[in-house]
């Protein structure tokens, strides 16, 4: 909402400074967010009398202009002009020495430029007599701008201009319909000062004692949206431009000026809060105006030229044969105010809220009119602000009111009552306000507190009663607010929770995702945060049940992403493209299905949300250093860091699944199953899926779902006793052949070798050269350790009979020299 | 000109004309003090590993000057030996840790062993990891608030009409409504627009006293800019208990926001409008980058905008069957995404999410 300081001041009178009015308001909760001194820019530009022009001795196409720039004073000043247009006695806008003019006509790019005393051609120039595109104010920049030859010499041209207000542009918040106005911010401005308000003055000249039933007649069909309407009529206008006071106003706060009738309703919404609409007269036929609500179908022609199509439950305005407005939203192409307008039908109603919303909604169409509308006006104030403007348009038009008015409102809206008690102020805020302040605070923005005697005199009640331009004001809650707004947030105590009980202190257990993400962290892992909302193409790949957003702000974000590969590969698409090859990233997010089928464990019915970890390598896993050869990341990198995180959850039941064929999506998969669930997989992406993501490099991914570790599901490990006896260490190489399975091989040699056996560790794996095409050479690590005495030599030679043998039997493994 | 002074049974020639000291007949003990001073004096210039080595082979060498010295220990009478012994012993000591501790500093490898490896190569790194700062300003933001007894809750993203608006007392049809576009999945099912579900989900299924906090993940349907995403994070905050007052939100508000911007900032409240809160209250604090100045940051206002809280609205405690004359609380919650943006001096909101590794690894 914009506020014109200078209209502010009409109601109220404050001789601070906009800053210091813009302080107040904002710690009323009424939050300017912006100062704007419309005319900054013309500091130091002021209304000029050309006096003489002459020829420049030394140029043909420049002119020694004597210009007075002072009121009183019939100095001159010396200024070199080039214009072609400069003539004697022109009022003109002159730029003093020290001003600095916005844009350049000269200079390609327009900078502003300061100007200064100069010489040009030996000719002493003190200022510059200045363009409507040099001042910012138009686009004519073919000869200096000639003002109107009324113009004030020695008035700033900022003034000249009407540009001598500062506006405040106000956060108004939806709760406050009735700041949307300036005498409504007045109000509050005045509370916080002590000050008084001046209303604007709404005697009509001379007003015509005709009954008005004779010329309108007001029906209304549907009184539930539209409980009050309010009518005058007004002949003889005469539409002309409206005064240039009430122009620069209206351009402050950002309304066009049409014409003297329009403009007046429109000041007067600004003014008092209530939207007005004014209808040719001419244009309604049957003497009649009917309120009801449109027909299905029906098709209307908006002020705008639009046609717009209705539904059953807009409200409209009629006169007997047709529509002329859409209630409360904008009025219709075939009744608008035009030059040849000479009588005036003056509307100022109050609708339902809720019905303006609706039908603003539906038509996707705001205006200043329906905002207000929605927010809630004052339903009690029609018939001030019909008399405002019908006073307003007789003055500036000519024209002439009749003095009776009609006011159709078949559904009072009195004034609401609430009982506030000084105790629950105080115990709401913390504060110990007496209730004289707190009847004053209220007082100060028209709300009666009259106090009532209640059998428990301890504590003192109030009986407020609230003006019905406040209908945000609905229970003991709000009046709190507005006591602590009044006495100043500010001002009430900040007092640290005493009451915390630190006994029921929460201490947090780690999660498995805080875990994963400290690991990941330190083993050299980047986070990411992605979006959420994905592509519907690429999410179709990972899920059938998608969670569809049915007004997505573009096709890349229309759908919940099923699972974190796509934002994982979009991620590396991105640093790809930005010159980043190598990438260890890792998001822990949710995912988002959509499945309707019965199930309890639904917080919101139908859709499952599950926190995943995704860990993703590509490029190399090693960068080059003096100490480390460069290598490429692969399967089993991702496949180990996996191993890592989940043991240091702690999960120790963990089960690799080796799939015979792999996935649309990643090859190379291995599913991940944590304490006998299924929890995720890890692979190598596609082929392609990697073209669809425009990838060139290998990528390499692991998709956990976290949702199922619960605490109790994590490992708690257990002390186990230390052997007091030396372990032994024995390598064996084995040749099996080549589609024989390490992992296999090694619970073999668990299986086969007795519980002397306590760890393999597989150190090497090899095949091609010196070794038949079909058979790798794998060799392990044993530990044996003895629980109760020292091994012989024997004892652990026979225990490694036992593994070459079952591992011949098993695999066809033969014992490998080494 | 010479003169012939005694001065404590130590004769000196002074040199008046140069005024240089030369002693010229000693007692053991005075050689031991002598000798002292001219190694610390040697010591004092000593710059390479040769300067070291002539220095030792002058004073510790056997047939350095310490040395001479315990061999003249064997002419001195009986009865001054064991006291004159401990003198030079301990002159020999400090001599040694004079060597030593420059040995040290010259060659700090082993002891001449490994003299020739290069220290100055880098270190054997590993990879340095980092958390999305994101992560970080939640985790601060989640610390502090822990430490005053809160505990941590969460909730759906996809949410319910009823959760999300109706319960916190956003009427339908309401133009409150219009503060928070919202992406809808169907009539009455949605993105959650705020984490304040998650109060209700919380006090639907406890009673007071609840403190809470509730970090989350948060959607608008708002055109994507520099100062503005359609998916950010939030932290939500709830207190309730008998008799939690106004004073003590501006309390709680000030001790979190001198823990995690600084003791010295200063603030100032202001009324807002929240639904289910009131009073409502916006808190400001002085701009950080332009310490209240005014900056492209802070509008040029000189004020940063930091969270929003109120006293829980008692049709709120209502709709979830909480008695208001009986319970007070307040709930506070801020944007996680633009404080970390401000904390950080990111200039662009959209950076948070398009995880950048040289974005990243910054942090």
């Amino acid at each position: 909402m914009r506020i014109s300081f200078n209209w502010l001041r009409r109601y109220i009178s404050f001789d601070s400074t906009p800053e210091d009015a813009a302080q107040i308001l904002t710690s009323l909760g009424l939050e300017v967010e912006k100062i704007e001194h419309l005319g900054k820019h013309l500091d130091g530009f002021v209304v000029g009398e050309i006096f003489s022009v002459e020829k420049h001795p030394n140029a043909d196409k420049l002119t020694v202009c004597q210009v007075r720039v002072e009121e009183d004073s019939a100095s001159l000043t010396q200024i070199v002009c080039g214009a072609p247009n400069v003539r004697t006695g022109q009022k003109v806008a002159v730029g003093l020495v020290g001003a600095t003019v916005p844009r350049n006509q000269h200079d390609a790019s327009g900078r502003p430029f300061v100007l200064t005393k100069v010489k040009l051609r030996g000719v002493e120039s003190n200022g510059m007599i200045c363009s409507e595109y040099e001042l910012g104010v138009g686009d004519d920049a073919q000869g200096i701008m000639v003002l109107e030859s009324n113009a004030v010499v020695g008035k700033t041209l900022a003034q000249h201009l009407g540009l001598d207000d500062v506006v405040l542009e106000i956060g108004v918040t939806p709760n406050r319909p009735d700041c949307l106005n300036h005498l409504g911010v007045a109000r509050e401005l005045s509370a916080a000062i002590n000050g008084k308000l001046v209303f604007p003055d709404i005697t009509a000249g001379k007003e015509s004692s005709e009954k008005i039933s004779q010329f309108l007649n007001v029906e209304i069909v549907n009184t539930a949206d539209c409980p009050r309407y309010s009518a005058k009529t007004i002949f003889d206008v005469h539409v002309a431009p409206s005064p240039e006071w009430m122009q620069n106003l209206l351009k402050a706060v950002g309304v066009r000026p049409i014409n003297n009738v329009v403009d007046a309703t429109n000041f007067v919404m600004y003014e008092l809060g209530q939207p007005l609409h004014a209808f040719d007269y001419q244009h309604i036929s049957g003497k009649k105006i009917v309120v009801r609500t449109a027909a299905n179908g029906e098709r209307f022609t908006t002020l705008d030229g639009k046609e717009q199509k209705l539904s059953p439950n807009m409200l409209m305005i009629c006169d007997s044969e047709k529509a002329i407005a859409i209630a409360g939203v904008m009025g219709g192409l075939n009744s608008e105010i035009s030059e040849k307008t000479t009588s005036v039908v003056l509307e100022s109603a109050y609708f339902s809220p809720l019905s303006i919303r609706r039908t603003s909604k539906q038509l996707g169409l705001s205006t200043d009119a329906s905002q207000r509308f929605e927010r809630g006006i004052d339903p009690n104030g029609t018939i001030h602000a019909l008399n405002r403007a019908s006073a307003l348009i007789a003055e500036l038009s000519g024209g002439k009111p009749l003095e009776e008015v009609i006011d159709n409102y078949p559904n009072k809206i009195s004034s609401r009552e609430i009982l506030l008690r000084v105790s629950r102020v105080n115990q709401i805020l913390g504060t110990h306000l007496s209730a004289e302040d707190i009847q004053k605070h209220l007082s100060s923005i028209d709300i009666h507190a009259e106090d009532i005697r209640t059998a428990n005199s301890s504590s003192k009640t109030f009986r407020c009663t609230i003006p019905t331009f406040r209908p945000d004001l609905e229970q003991e809650i709000d009046l709190v607010e507005e006591v602590a707004r009044l006495y100043g947030y500010n001002n009430i105590e900040d007092k640290m929770v005493s009451a915390i009980d630190f006994k029921s202190l929460h201490v947090s257990d780690a999660t498995a995702s805080d875990i994963a993400r400290s690991w990941l962290e330190a083993n050299g892992f980047h986070e990411t945060i992605s979006n959420s909302m994905i592509d519907s193409s690429s999410a179709e790949l990972f899920s059938q049940h998608l969670v569809k957003i049915l007004n997505p702000l573009s096709k890349e974000m229309s759908v919940m992403r099923p699972s974190l590969l796509p934002s994982m590969l979009q991620n590396v698409y991105f640093n790809q493209n930005h010159g980043t090859k190598d990438a260890h990233l890792f998001e822990i997010g949710r995912v988002y299905q959509h499945k309707s089928a019965e199930n309890s464990s639904d917080v919101v019915h139908g859709f499952q949300e599950e926190e995943r970890l995704g860990i993703c390598l590509t490029g190399r896993k090693y960068a080059r250093t003096w100490f480390n050869g460069d290598r490429l990341a692969d399967i089993f990198d991702i496949k180990g860091i996996v191993e890592s995180v989940l043991f240091k959850i702690p999960l120790d039941k963990i089960r690799f699944i080796y799939y015979d064929s792999s996935s649309p999506l990643t090859v190379q998969t291995i599913g991940i199953e944590i304490n006998g669930t299924y929890s995720g997989y890890l692979g190598k992406v596609s082929s392609t899926l990697l073209q669809r993501f425009q990838i060139e490099n290998d990528v390499y991914v692991a998709e956990i779902n976290l949702s199922n570790v619960k605490k109790e599901e994590r490992s708690f490990r257990q002390f186990s006793p230390r052997s007091k006896f030396p372990s032994v260490l024995r390598d064996l190489a084995f040749i099996i052949p080549k589609e024989a399975f390490v992992q296999e091989l090694q619970s073999e040699i668990y299986k086969s070798s007795g519980n002397l056996l306590k760890q393999v560790t597989l150190f090497d794996v090899y095949e091609g050269k010196n070794l038949p095409e079909n058979v790798k050479s794998v060799a392990f690590s044993l530990q044996f350790v003895p629980d109760e005495k020292t091994l012989t030599d024997s004892e652990i030679d026979a225990a490694i009979k036992k593994i070459v043998d079952a591992l011949n039997r098993k695999f066809g493994a033969e014992l490998r020299r080494v | 000109m010479l003169h012939d002074v005694q001065q404590g049974g130590i004769f000196y020639f002074i040199d008046s004309d140069y005024c240089a000291m030369t002693i010229v007949q000693n007692t053991l003990a005075d050689e031991i003090v002598a000798l002292r001073r001219a190694a610390e004096k040697r010591f004092s210039e000593l710059r390479s590993v040769d300067d070291l080595e002539k220095f030792r082979v002058e004073f510790l060498a056997r047939k350095g000057s310490i040395g001479e010295l315990f061999d003249k220990l064997k002419t001195v009478p009986n009865e001054q030996k064991p006291g004159l012994g401990k003198q030079l012993n301990e002159l020999r000591s400090f001599v040694e840790s004079l060597f030593e501790s420059l040995q040290q500093k010259l060659n700090p490898g082993k002891k001449g062993e490994e003299a020739a490896i290069d220290l100055t190569l880098p270190g054997r790194t590993v990879p340095k990891g980092t958390l999305h700062p994101i992560t970080q300003t939640l985790n601060d933001i989640v610390a502090i608030f822990t430490s005053m007894g809160f505990a941590i809750a969460t909730g759906p993203e996809i949410e319910n009409d009823y959760h999300n608006f109706e319960v916190l007392n956003f009427p339908p049809d309401h133009p409150a409504r219009d503060m928070q576009d919202t992406f809808f999945i169907s009539e009455k099912i949605l993105l959650r627009t705020h984490t304040s579900p998650v109060q209700i989900r919380v006090m639907e299924h406890q009673q007071p006293p609840i403190r809470v906090i509730m970090p989350g993940r948060v959607y608008r349907n708002e055109a994507i800019s520099a100062r503005s995403l359609s998916q950010f994070h939030q932290v939500e905050g709830l207190y309730v208990d008998r008799n939690v007052t106004f004073s003590e939100l501006k309390g709680t508000l000030v001790t979190f926001a001198r823990e995690f911007y600084g003791k010295d900032i200063k603030y100032k409240f202001r009324p807002s409008f929240f639904p289910f809160t009131e009073p409502s209250l916006e808190m400001d604090i002085t701009c950080f980058i332009c310490s209240g100045k005014g900056c492209p940051m802070c509008k040029r206002t000189g004020w940063l905008e930091v969270l929003g809280a109120g006293m829980v609205h008692p049709n709120v405690f209502r709709n979830v069957g909480y008695n208001p004359e009986e319970v007070t609380g307040f709930a506070f919650g801020m944007g996680i995404d633009r404080t970390t943006a401000l904390r950080h001096g990111i200039p662009d909101l959209r950076m948070l999410l398009e995880n950048d590794v040289k974005f990243l690894e910054q942090f």
